[in-house]
């Protein structure tokens, strides 16, 4: 495959890399990675193997509400109906609030982890695969589930594309997510199958409906434990349902999938899946499409796939590859790449050298822009593109990015947002649960402490979302306030790393500038605002 | 996401939000450059076609693939009962639409079958297309597309529609209530913006809903996902980068500037005449309407609903669904008629495909093929439009109905009779017309 030639390294592709491979970063960053060879800063991007462990936070630990709830189960049955259908409500909403909190706590964890330079370029493959094998909470109804398929995808990302797979298959939120865990050899349910070739590995038109329902037959009997037998202890850590390969919920018979006949079981079906001819096109091209925003030539897609089989199926070397490519920072590819919100919400904050938002804001601003961690919009994932942009949608983000350069005091209660609930994922209002240990509480005096601890929780929420704002020392050293043509200059080099603006952009910026020197903070944030507040930089 | 019990509905237009803090959020400047550079050359200010009292179509999309057998229901068919041992609808538990008729309504559609008897309901059954695709995602892009199941198509039905009638409109000629673009939509020259009303979308079997056997601990019941919706704009225009990325942002920065204020407007200058159900889609329909009565200059407005995908679980699932939707239609119609707007609108609801005849061991259907579509308004001849198909076994298509009627016959007929514009040139070529106007 073609490689870029060390000669024509430089800055300008240094930022570029940074910006897909990564989330974006300082001037100081981008230096660094142009003063190596291009295969070197590749590679350092990815960082060592050893990065991929991570410890969970901690309430993913803790054992669910969920858990004692079940125990709950025989009290409610010596309720009257009316009563015991209130009650069970009244559960749900306490369970639903630990949940939204467990995964506020785990999206924070995440962005967190993007943010660090040390692990973003890791953590960019696992967003990656998080939208291509696309598992929603909304089904899965469990946090602690997802956070341990976002590890297995961490610990994979630069390893083998077919033990990947693999690991998808046997993963227990994708069993739920999909139905695999519910499917029986009398009546096999497709969906896994279905999406496996249509969306995970080969796409459309490689398949037959024969092949999904031999397949189907072929994956029953992986399925999850959902609660321990008598006297066996599941996993006391976490109390999470585990994968099981249950035989008695196994298909034995023959099956026939893609020509080859056999006793297969999923393992099987994964081998000969990732065989076919169109599985390396199929997930070469999307990867080129994740990390550019267009799709391959034909020409390049068949470099891509002879990179792919030489380095054997195998990310991390094929990243590097795909990453040192030259049409990978071709002008034709320029431009054409629309940032996902959470991309852009990371990049934006570690561009300006400023903290993220607390976990339950960041994951509101993402989830308004259109993407909420841990629930895609349905299993094929974030459309991504263009998509990512419509009349609301670039609205709220020039909104939000003038929270992010100007700091949200005055902002009368985070115009838009849902305080209430971005308080209850801070894990600031516990909401009471009506049975667990000790006498069922009667409704009145339920509903004044939970009204009491709801009103309290708003104040502190507004407290504890505030954003300050973004310190101006190293955006707009004394140095570069002297002229305003140097200023702009300084902030779209820091900006749009790579990008050339348009001359019509261009002068929107230096307007905002102004011609008083040295330019004070208003003028300074007016023009890092009048930067991220326009199309280009939506890019990248 | 569900809700949590907090009383924290926003109630009010998000969409509109940035309201008196423009001039912080959006410098005004912007609104000088980008107006002066574009508007003049693209002529997006100048209204064509769409006079503030031309006809409108308002599409419902019912995402995830609606079980049409038990919405549009042969409760007198054997082949019918046999396929649906715990599923069926029996003639006592269904709405008939007429004596003489062997079909009747799901009992949760009470509203439409209020519709169907003032003569503002048409029922076209047996909708579909040769060789029907099972995928959700490659299904729906052909009902956006329009194009045969073996071809694809760059555009979207709807957009074409814009590009060959209303060249010279603003964006606002299409409005689609939500968050995303849908795929029909997609255009040469892309038109089209997004506004939403307040409230949450609903997850059933969830919220107040406790499940069946009284467990919490994994609620694997299908019946909570809102997916898969599909068929947004980028599925083909994203990936095929026919459209440049910077030219689109730039333009739709300009239609922030332009259109959200003229809506916001028109929403304001429009009252609702009837209590609409408090789901999100009563919202949706309630702004709709509310948009009509303020003079909005929309041809098309898009909603969809979404949850359809009832593989496991479906009865009550699937009544909530139809509840919630034909309460909100039912409502926007009578809106509508209270206005005097009535005879300028057409509904029709979609769906990708209809679903499996026999029913599944875990009390669902899975993905099938022909199901009815409804067309509601004003204008519309009330009745069944299109044949019953065969449930025998020997008719189907490995399980699957056959149809009757080609959906973009259902397109044509809309697009000539409604909109008033030649159908051939957006759909590729002639289909032939039902009877759904008089």
């Amino acid at each position: 495959m073609a490689t870029l030639p060390p000669s024509a390294w430089d800055r300008e592709k240094a930022g570029v890399l940074l910006q897909r491979a990564g989330f974006g970063g300082t001037p100081q960053e981008v230096e660094g990675l142009a003063g190596m060879q291009p295969w070197q800063a590749a590679d350092s991007l990815l960082g060592s193997p050893d990065l991929a462990q991570a410890e969970p936070p901690a309430s993913i630990r803790k054992p669910s509400l969920n858990d004692k709830l079940r125990t709950e189960r025989n009290r409610l049955k010596l309720l009257d109906p009316k009563t015991r259908e209130e009650k069970q409500r009244e559960i749900f909403r306490a369970l639903r609030a630990e949940q939204e909190k467990r995964l506020t706590d785990l999206r924070g964890w995440w962005f967190e982890r993007m943010a660090n330079p040390a692990t973003a370029a890791r953590e960019k493959v696992v967003l990656f695969l998080h939208g291509h094998f696309a598992t929603s909470e909304e089904k899965v109804k469990n946090p602690a589930l997802l956070y341990q398929q976002n590890q297995m995808f961490r610990e994979k990302a630069l390893g083998s594309w077919s033990d990947l797979v693999l690991g998808v298959a046997k993963d227990p939120a994708m069993l739920i997510y999909l139905d695999g865990a519910r499917s029986r050899p009398e009546q096999p349910n497709e969906n896994f199958a279905r999406e496996l070739f249509e969306l995970f590995t080969l796409g459309e038109g490689n398949y037959t409906e024969k092949d999904i329902q031999e397949a189907a037959r072929a994956f029953t009997g992986w399925s999850v434990r959902l609660q321990p037998r008598p006297g066996e202890v599941m996993d006391e850590e976490t109390h999470v349902p585990s994968f099981v390969d249950n035989s008695r919920w196994h298909d034995g018979k023959s099956k026939k999938v893609f020509g080859k006949t056999g006793n297969f079981d999923g393992a099987d079906v994964v081998r000969l899946t990732l065989q076919q001819p169109a599985a390396a096109r199929w997930i070469t091209g999307k990867l080129w499409r994740f990390y550019t925003g267009s799709s391959p030539t034909e020409e390049l897609h068949q470099e891509l796939v002879e990179a792919w089989s030489e380095n054997k199926g195998l990310l991390r070397p094929f990243l590097q590859a795909m990453w040192t490519h030259p049409a990978f920072y071709s002008p034709a590819v320029a431009l054409q790449r629309v940032k996902s919100p959470v991309e852009w919400l990371v990049g934006l904050c570690r561009q300006l050298e400023r903290p993220l938002p607390a976990p339950a804001l960041a994951s509101e601003i993402t989830t308004q822009l259109g993407q909420k961690l841990f629930a895609p919009p349905n299993v094929k994932g974030w459309d991504g593109g263009i998509t990512w942009i419509n009349t609301a949608s670039l609205q709220r983000r020039y909104e939000y990015a003038s929270w992010l350069v100007g700091g949200t005091q005055g902002v009368r209660d985070l115009a838009g947002m849902d305080l209430g609930r971005m308080a209850v994922q801070s894990g600031l209002v516990e909401i009471p649960t009506p049975m667990v240990e000790g006498e069922i509480k009667d409704d009145t005096s339920f509903k004044k402490e939970l009204a009491e601890k709801r009103k309290a929780a708003a104040r502190q929420a507004r407290e504890l979302l505030a954003i300050s704002p973004t310190p101006l020392t190293p955006l707009a050293p004394p140095e570069d306030r002297q002229e305003p043509d140097r200023l702009v200059s300084r902030l779209t080099t820091r900006l749009l790393p790579g990008e050339s603006t348009p001359p019509e952009l261009q002068a929107r910026f230096r307007k905002a500038a102004g011609e008083t020197a040295p330019l004070n903070d208003a003028s300074v944030r007016q023009t890092v605002l009048a930067i991220v507040q326009s199309p280009v930089y939506q890019l990248g | 996401m569900k809700e949590l019990g907090l009383k924290t509905r926003r109630e009010f237009l998000r969409t509109g939000l940035l309201g008196g803090s423009l001039c912080w959020t959006v410098p005004g400047f912007l609104q000088n450059t980008m107006l002066s550079l574009h508007a003049a050359a693209d002529g997006q200010l100048v209204s064509g076609v769409t006079g503030k009292d031309g006809n409108i179509l308002v599409v419902l999309q019912l995402a995830g693939g609606n079980d049409g057998l038990n919405t549009v229901v042969p409760f007198g068919n054997d082949d019918y009962r046999r396929a649906r041992p715990t599923l069926g609808l029996s003639e006592k538990q269904v709405l008939r639409l007429g004596p003489k008729e062997k079909v009747g309504l799901h009992p949760a559609l009470a509203g439409l079958a209020k519709s169907y008897e003032a003569g503002d309901l048409a029922v076209v059954q047996g909708v579909g297309y040769p060789n029907p695709n099972r995928s959700h995602f490659r299904s729906t892009e052909i009902w956006a597309t329009a194009t045969d199941a073996e071809r694809s198509s760059s555009t979207g039905w709807i957009g074409r529609y814009f590009d060959n009638a209303c060249a010279g409109c603003d964006a606002a000629v299409g409005v689609t209530l939500g968050s995303q673009t849908p795929q029909a939509f997609a255009a040469k020259t892309p038109k089209g913006v997004l506004y939403e009303a307040g409230g949450r979308r609903r997850r059933l079997g969830a919220d107040g809903e406790p499940e069946s056997d009284g467990s919490m601990t994994m609620a694997m019941e299908a019946d909570g996902e809102d997916g898969p919706a599909g068929g947004s704009i980028g599925d083909i225009a994203g990936s095929s980068g026919k459209i440049d990325a910077l030219d689109f942002l730039e333009r739709t920065e300009m239609d922030v500037q332009v259109t959200q204020k003229e809506i916001a407007a028109a929403s304001g200058r429009g009252k609702n005449g009837v209590p609409y159900p408090g789901s999100w889609l009563g919202n949706q329909f309630a702004l709709i309407s509310r948009l009509i009565a303020g003079g909005l200059k929309t041809r098309i407005y898009y909603v969809s609903q979404g949850g359809y995908d009832t593989h496991t679980g479906q009865a009550g699932a699937h009544d909530r669904l139809l509840r919630e939707m034909g309460d909100a239609v039912s409502a926007f119609l009578a809106d509508l008629k209270a206005q005097g707007n009535l005879g300028r609108v057409t509904l029709m609801t979609f769906s990708e495909f209809g679903r499996r005849v026999k029913e599944n061991a875990s009390g669902g259907t899975d993905h099938g093929a022909a199901a009815p579509l409804f067309l509601a308004g004003g204008g519309v001849t009330a009745g069944l439009l299109g044949e019953m198909p065969s449930l025998a076994p020997r008719d189907l298509d490995d399980g699957d109905i056959k149809f009757n009627v080609d959906f973009r016959s259902v397109y044509a007929t809309v697009l000539e009779k409604h909109l008033g514009v030649k159908s051939d040139p957006i759909l590729g070529r002639a289909f032939p017309l039902l009877k759904a106007y008089g």
